[in-house]
């Protein structure tokens, strides 16, 4: 990831400062913000590839069609399918 | 004096929508440039335009729809993608 955060280093030696209970709010804030970035990274991803595989007409209004519609809903469901049938895969072989 | 807390918060939060604003343009744009302009010419036709406004509202519709389908299987604990299961407080 590029997200370098630049903090001033007033900034940086106030939060040296923090009382504990702010660093524990802090860190529980960044877990929950990289949780949300992973998932929207997910989200393009996922958009990329079933845009791909379901807008190949061509394109003539701004709107998905109603065949492209559950097309990517579909896209999404098999995607995850498939993602769990690899974790079971791989989760038999660990047990052999 | 400003709150070191608040301010990281701020920039981390800013940051993030910085990188998924980039994104969301990079993949507009590598998308809609294949399909709507196959053969570069010397400047972008009015047709072309249109054609890139039309693909730009699909692709941004196909990103909610891509959210909110993947959100749910998310929620449902199903995880997936690199993505830990688990608490979510909603985007």
């Amino acid at each position: 990831m590029d997200n370098n955060i630049n903090l001033s280093p007033e900034t940086a030696s106030n939060l040296q400062k923090l009382s504990d209970k702010d660093k524990q709010d802090l860190n529980q804030f960044i877990m929950a913000e990289s949780q949300k970035a992973q998932i929207q990274q997910n989200v393009h991803n996922l958009t990329d590839m079933c845009f791909k595989k379901c807008v190949t007409s061509k394109i003539s209004a701004g709107t998905l069609d109603r065949s492209e519609q559950p097309c990517v809903q579909n896209c999404v469901d098999r995607y995850m399918d498939a993602n769990m049938t690899v974790i079971r895969h791989l989760e038999q072989m660990r047990t052999l | 004096m400003a709150d070191p807390k608040q301010q990281v918060m701020d920039q981390v939060r800013q940051q993030a929508a910085l990188s998924n604003a980039r994104l969301l343009v990079e993949k507009l744009n590598e998308h809609c440039f294949e399909r709507c302009v196959p053969k570069p010419g010397s400047s972008l036709s009015s047709s072309e335009s249109t054609c890139y406004t039309y693909c730009m509202e699909k692709y941004m519709q196909a990103w909610n729809t891509v959210s909110k389908q993947y959100i749910g299987h998310v929620q449902r604990g199903a995880g997936g993608a690199g993505a830990g299961a688990g608490a979510f407080g909603g985007l």
